[in-house]
């Protein structure tokens, strides 16, 4: 017999509704509240609640925390990478006229870019320090 | 008159909480009563119609942070030492003196929601509002302003939170690998410390409800 | 006008019901007992004023997006009810039921 039935059907149900959920604060933050930081966070709810109901091994295997760690690195380095972008295009740094050929289409390219970088940071860093702090044995 | 019994019931609550935090001696409790309080700082927030800002503290404080200190608890005593309560009058004269002071320094600034405050005549605001839209062309005005027109602030708030999260990989393991005894392959052993490799669900019991048994076996 | 009244009506119930809730978590004398009490709290009362809202609300639109709450706070507050009371009789907590304790001697019971 299978254990915790009632927490893993719900959970089945759950977690993707949330994953969606949390890809539509990603992408609407331009039109209603939301953006990368709130979809991050939605996001790695959703994992944890994963990782709280089917166990830190399946969890893991899922995620692999070297994959995490990359991920870690390559929000930030999206965001950066689209200042540098700009200036190779021959603006400032961060100025997204630069990124198409009319202006308003180049904001909306390195506000939609940016907005990934953050949201792709937060979900991995907070379901690193979870990985982390639940990883961890009792001392003594 | 609703809008500020609102405000007042939501304030009372806050302080009330705040007071219950530093009183109370279960950190179980405190932990919990902390996430409250961050729910009630989302509901403030909503009534006075900062939506973004409501929307990242309900997420953050009531849900990650409330997490994350659970987590802390497990690993940790659940009760506070209770110290002696030593009477320590010059701690408490510099404490009253500062609060006066700042309650003396807000009595200098404009009222809440004034549209005459300085704030709201800033040149540059009416350089956001007004070319929000042709120069950007998104509806949301705080999207644009934290995404594009201070771009390079958020830009220091993500390396923010990479930096913590270097922090805490550095400070909470996976310096040492040890890698002793068999491993299963494809297994993310050699990331993961062997020290976590015997905490499990089963094994300790001391995380949190929904840790305790699944139908993993141990390998 | 009516639509009005019934939004008010239920949301005076779904006070209600949430203060009765409240008035339960704070005097029921066991854990079990609380959850009962929260879990009214959570669902019968964010049913009912949930409802009272959407009697009130200006635009459909904003019905449905109420109903999904609604929708989703139906699968999730029993489910956390039942997460409580499972992870708490797991640790061994073991329900009141009134009876007087029993005679020194037999190890601590689990119930059940």
């Amino acid at each position: 017999m299978t254990r915790h039935v009632v927490l893993r059907v719900l959970a089945k149900l759950l977690i993707p509704l949330i994953m969606l959920f949390a890809l539509y604060v990603q992408f609407h933050g331009d039109y209603g509240p939301g953006g990368g930081f709130q979809a991050g966070v939605i996001f790695a709810a959703g994992i944890i609640l994963y990782a709280l109901i089917f166990g830190l091994e399946a969890a893991r295997r899922s995620f692999p925390p070297r994959v995490l760690e990359a991920l870690v690195a390559a929000g930030v380095l999206i965001y950066g990478g689209t200042g540098v972008a700009t200036m190779l295009m021959g603006a400032n740094f961060l100025d997204y006229n630069a990124l198409a050929h009319e202006p308003e289409h180049g904001q909306h390219y390195g506000i939609l870019l940016v907005e990934l970088g953050v949201g792709i940071t937060v979900t991995a860093v907070m379901v690193t320090l979870f990985l982390h702090f639940a990883g961890r044995r009792r001392a003594g | 008159m609703p809008a500020e019994a609102v405000h007042l019931v939501l304030f009372t609550f806050l302080a009330a909480s705040a007071i219950a935090i530093i009183r109370l001696h279960d950190l179980f409790a405190a932990v919990m009563l902390a996430g409250i309080f961050s729910l009630l700082s989302a509901a403030l927030f909503t009534v006075m119609d900062a939506v973004d800002v409501a929307f990242t503290e309900a997420a953050v404080g009531a849900g990650i942070s409330t997490l994350l200190m659970l987590g802390t608890l497990a690993l940790t005593d659940s009760q506070e030492q209770p110290e002696h309560n030593r009477r320590r009058p010059l701690a408490l004269a510099v404490v009253c003196l500062t609060g006066a002071a700042l309650f003396y320094g807000t009595l200098d600034m404009p009222a809440y929601g004034d549209p005459n405050a300085p704030i709201h005549h800033h040149p540059i605001i009416e350089r956001y509002m007004e070319t929000s839209l042709d120069e950007i062309d998104i509806p949301n005005i705080v999207t644009s302003v934290l995404a594009s027109y201070r771009g390079y602030d958020t830009w220091g708030e993500t390396t923010v939170i990479f930096t913590a999260a270097i922090g805490v990989m550095l400070g909470l393991g996976g310096a040492r690998r040890r890698r002793h005894g068999p491993h299963e392959p494809g297994d993310a052993s050699d990331v993961v410390p062997d020290e976590w490799e015997s905490v499990g669900p089963e094994a300790g019991g001391d995380e949190g409800g929904g840790e305790d048994g699944d139908a993993e076996e141990k390998p | 006008m009516l639509l009005d009244v019934l939004g008010w009506a239920f949301l005076a119930a779904g006070s209600l019901v949430v203060l009765t809730g409240s008035l339960g978590l704070l005097r029921l004398p066991d854990f079990y007992a609380r959850i009962h009490a929260a879990g009214m709290t959570d669902t019968l009362g964010a049913w009912l004023i949930l409802s009272g809202l959407m009697f009130q609300c200006a635009s459909v639109l904003v019905a449905i997006k109420l109903a999904l709450v609604l929708a989703f706070l139906v699968l999730t507050s029993p489910l956390s009810s039942h997460a409580l009371a499972k992870a708490a009789y797991l640790r061994g907590l073991a329900p009141w039921t009134g009876d007087p304790p029993p005679p020194r001697g037999e190890e601590g019971e689990r119930a059940g």
